[in-house]
């Protein structure tokens, strides 16, 4: 069934598809949306869930992997400042092992306020073992919440869906939403293995001494390698079950391309539009898509940017005192290969400044205009 | 509890751990309780009901018994502090419910209610006290068969002394008897109590007048002596025309009411006083088909009757005169009239506090009336008691044990505290009771002030009163106290019914429910669920049995004294203390 809806419920509705068992939230501008439908969702008796109000962020993702430790399938979602406030669950979340999802919108974080779209947030919390997507679509996020729960239950680890703040959020698509029965079979429901059972009393997150933490460091990180490959199995079934899917890393128009751009989230599309008018005009250009984050498709992205002669990341994002995190990410990525095509990061659409077709373009420009970038760092639009 | 031996598991790779820090083997050889360096304590705080009442009823813990419906038990928790809650349930002005934390959230908990429902449910269950035989030697003589008396008798009696009580009316129950109206206290309740305390081997001799025919030889024989004689005499008015025919004491005329004289009064009385036996005589009179005014000196606000009862007197007509006094009784062929009044105003502060009336000149009017009741208080009658007894201010001086100056004799009631109410007394026969026992015993250990109550159970009392800051405001919510319905007051009027028909059960369980249980665990889980360290846990059967205290127990091995137990405790029933405090 089709449904003209916006990001937020997209959100709501693949948790809901996904029969969440505990929601524990707190609202924040722009993710309100999303627990306030499930919250009428929980009253309204659709969803079998229980939905636990909260007095901040940190003690809903407290109560998520409370829910989540007793064997609860547990969701939540939260934004900016509500998602730095977690951050100590979030570690908390990944080392016991709990396969939380969350919806993450991302804004911009403060001071100053601001309640439109950057992805430093949740690329702030790209070190917590969390699995991270970024998502185009509404229809993109609806279908990545449910993957996610099943990423995040086969290999143990808690999973963010991301989608920028009000480009996607409130912005109404149409979106198809399954059927409940053919998610009920591609999500079976959470069976933890480990979890509080007072027939069988394990004590949890207690003290390890040096002897075993490195050991349990270690399984984390195996638990992420071995998501991508849970992650692109993931996707593939879902594909044949439903029809659609994303890709962890989607080439766009690559064939023979000289450039590519990189892009995460909404600016995807419309470097899409860009690319489209650009190979019409006889330009070599293709577009690389990240979807998946964390872990990082490092194979993808070789594989997807062998042969470009130059590649231009588009970041809208910053770590202070360096670049843009996809910039820096697929700069290490691409140290491997034999040839390293120059790369150029681009960082722009801060705050929610529009990026649009002539900001890409002005991009591509800069691209063609250098062989090699004049900064770490080009600035798209700021006012200096 | 067993002893927990470390269990050393040795991984010989990450393929054999669980993937998270989870344990394979018991933990509970880690005794994290040593950890603590403040623990939480079970350490019941006093509710402001059971500070304010002065007959030292365990207020909160039978309400909570009334929670559950366990009207039984509940009974015999109040029963056991006060031998006359019926009474006290219909005339008590229930300082309790002044003090009740409840009244920020929905109103008092209307404990008068449940108090009067669970002697009225007793009785309908034809629930009988056990009779008792005595089990000491030493005789004990109570003078007065007022509420003092029948408390001191009682508890007496409870600790197995034989006691016999001496009264110098026909019928026992002092001013409960023969000064409050039937239409607020029925005689039924007034006897069933009585005859509860008869039943425990407390002997009444009605027609027994100390100086009549009762003397101090008669009471030297006895082993302790408690008086509880009241203050029969009347004030007067002292005006001209005092003595014409129609001037009835308030307390005479309700006496000869209550006990079923004949009383002749006229078509329109003159009540003069702003107390309860005031009222008592206005509503009476009422009843009997009369006009009736009331005069008090000062305004309505300085009045000391019981708000309800001047309330219910308004509707029932009678009309109030506020800041007027009579100065002469007008009589015709040796008959009352009227009464000559003036009108006053309020001056200065008098030592009372309240501000001292003083007559406007030239303000004189006269009330047409036939029968004038002076209702101005009453006093002891000094002339049966000896001079060794000492007296002051109106009152027969008493230490906090209730002894009075001569060795073996003590005092309670309106004769020695002047507390002026049937609880205040009823809580003056118990505290002698309790001191005459201990004295007995070869005990003189200090007792509280005379201000404060004394419980008989063993059930521990903290000087410690719940403001109700203090709640853990989290988990309490306003609900509304249940209206009272008394009958309308033109069928009231009609004849000497009650006027309040009380609570129904499913509303007086209510009640219980609406209790905030301040200071007291009851159970409501709050510890158990929130101890992060699962070191709280019920002990004994509550279900089954009365008093299981406390309730809950930390277990110390493992609490390291987080805390979180005492700050959810909705009611503050437990304390954090510290650990050096435990250690010494």
């Amino acid at each position: 069934m089709e449904k003209v809806i916006t990001g937020n419920y997209a959100v709501s509705y693949g948790a809901k598809l996904a029969r969440a068992q505990v929601i524990a939230a707190y609202p924040i501008t722009p993710q309100t949306s999303i627990i306030e439908k499930l919250a009428s969702f929980c009253a309204d008796g659709e969803l079998d869930a229980v939905f636990i109000k909260v007095e901040s962020e940190h003690s809903a993702m407290a109560a998520c992997i409370g829910a989540s430790a007793a064997g609860a399938r547990a969701f939540t979602a939260t934004s900016g400042q509500g998602l730095l406030l977690m951050h100590e669950m979030l570690h908390w979340a990944a080392g016991g092992r709990h396969p939380i999802v969350m919806g993450a919108v991302n804004r911009g974080i403060a001071p100053g306020w601001s309640v439109w779209t950057e992805q430093s947030d949740t690329l702030a919390q790209r070190d917590t073992g969390w699995i991270q997507y970024y998502c185009e679509s509404n229809q993109e996020v609806l279908d990545t919440v449910i993957q996610a729960f099943k990423v995040a239950e086969t290999v143990y680890l808690p999973a963010m869906v991301v989608l920028d703040a009000f480009v996607l959020s409130h912005t109404s698509e149409a979106v198809d939403i399954p059927d409940q029965e053919l998610v009920d079979r591609y999500l079976p429901p959470f069976r933890p293995q480990w979890k509080l059972d007072v027939d069988d009393p394990h004590a949890f997150g207690a003290l390890v001494t040096p002897g075993e933490w490195f050991e349990l460091r270690y399984k984390i990180q195996q638990a992420m390698n071995e998501a991508l490959e849970v992650a692109r199995q993931a996707d593939e079934e879902y594909g044949r079950m439903f029809g659609r899917r994303w890709g962890l890393v989607e080439s766009y128009r690559m064939e023979g391309a000289e450039i590519a751009l990189v892009t995460s989230s909404t600016i995807t599309s419309t470097a899409r539009e860009v690319v489209d008018e650009l190979r019409a005009e006889g330009l070599p250009i293709g577009l690389v898509k990240v979807r998946l984050f964390r872990p990082f498709p490092l194979p993808d992205i070789v594989r997807a940017l062998t042969g470009v002669k130059k590649v231009a990341v588009l970041d809208r994002n910053l770590t202070f005192g360096q670049c843009g995190v996809f910039g820096e990410e697929i700069k290490a990525a691409l140290y491997h290969t034999p040839l390293r095509p120059p790369l150029f990061d681009f960082v722009l659409g801060l705050g929610g400044r529009d990026v649009t077709p002539a900001t890409i373009r002005e991009i591509v420009r800069y691209t063609l205009e250098h062989e090699f970038p004049d900064e770490a760092i080009i600035w798209i639009g700021v006012k200096r | 509890m067993p002893k927990h031996e470390p269990k050393v598991i040795v991984f010989r790779s990450e393929a054999e751990m669980p993937p998270m820090p989870a344990s394979v083997a018991t933990t509970l050889y880690n005794k994290t309780g040593s950890w603590r360096y403040i623990r939480p304590v079970y350490r019941e705080r006093t509710p402001p009901c059971n500070e304010a009442c002065p007959a030292g009823e365990d207020i909160v813990a039978y309400l909570g018994l009334v929670a559950d419906g366990r009207f039984a038990e509940a009974w015999e928790v109040l029963r056991r502090e006060n031998p006359l809650p019926g009474v006290c349930g219909r005339v008590c002005p229930h300082p309790c419910e002044t003090q009740c934390n409840r009244e920020r959230l929905g109103g008092a908990i209307a404990i008068h209610h449940v108090e009067r429902f669970l002697s009225d449910w007793a009785a309908e269950q034809g629930l009988v006290p056990p009779t008792q035989k005595p089990t000491r030697e030493e005789r004990i003589a109570v003078v007065g068969s007022g509420p003092a008396g029948l408390s001191c008798a009682y508890h007496l009696a409870r600790k197995g002394y034989p006691v016999i009580i001496f009264e110098a009316e026909s019928l026992p129950g002092g001013l409960l008897r023969t000064g409050i109206p039937a239409y607020r206290l029925p005689r039924e309740v007034l006897d069933r109590e009585i005859a509860a305390i008869e039943a425990l081997g407390v002997e009444i001799r009605t027609g027994m007048r100390l100086g009549r025919n009762l003397s101090w030889d008669d009471l030297s024989s006895y082993a302790a002596v408690f008086l509880a004689l009241g203050q029969p005499l009347s004030r007067r008015l002292d005006i001209p025309g005092e003595k014409a025919q129609g001037v009835l004491h308030g307390l005479s005329f309700l006496r000869s009411l209550n006990l079923g004289q004949r009383v002749e009064i006229g078509r329109r009385v003159a009540v003069v006083g702003g107390g309860n036996t005031a009222m008592d005589a206005a509503r009476a009179a009422r009843r009997l088909g009369s006009e009736v005014t009331v005069l008090y000196r000062r305004s309505r606000a300085e009045m000391p009757a019981i708000a309800e009862e001047v309330q219910e007197a308004e509707e029932e007509g009678v009309h109030f005169h506020f800041l007027a006094t009579p100065v002469e009784v007008l009589a015709q062929d040796g008959h009352v009239c009227g009464l000559r009044c003036i009108r006053m105003r309020l001056g200065e502060p008098d030592a009372s506090g309240r501000r001292r009336p003083e007559p406007i000149p030239g303000s004189e009017f006269v009330l047409e009336v036939d029968t004038v009741i002076p209702a101005l208080g009453q006093e002891a009658d000094w002339s049966v008691l000896p001079e060794d007894i000492r007296r002051e201010r109106g009152a027969v001086v008493i230490a906090p044990t209730g002894a009075t100056t001569r060795p073996g004799v003590y005092a309670g009631g309106d004769l020695a505290t002047g507390f002026g109410t049937v609880t205040a007394a009823i809580g003056s026969g118990k505290r002698a009771a309790i001191a005459i026992d201990l004295a007995l015993r070869g005990e003189f250990p200090e007792f509280p002030a005379l201000s404060r109550n004394m419980r008989v159970a063993p059930r521990p009392t903290s000087p410690e009163v719940v403001a109700f800051e203090e709640l853990n405001l989290a988990y309490l919510y306003p609900i509304p106290r249940p209206a009272d319905r008394p009958r309308p007051p033109q069928e009231r009027l009609d004849d000497f019914g009650e006027v309040n028909p009380g609570l129904d059960r499913e509303t007086v369980v209510a009640e219980g429910q609406r209790c905030f249980s301040c200071g007291t665990c009851n159970r409501c889980d709050n510890c158990l669920i929130f101890c992060p360290d699962v070191s709280i846990r019920r002990r004994g059967d509550w279900t089954k049995a009365y008093p299981v205290y406390p309730y809950f127990e930390v277990d110390y091995d493992y609490c390291k004294g987080c805390g979180i137990c005492a700050s959810e405790c909705p009611r503050r029933a437990i304390t954090m203390e510290e650990e050096l405090l435990w250690r010494k």
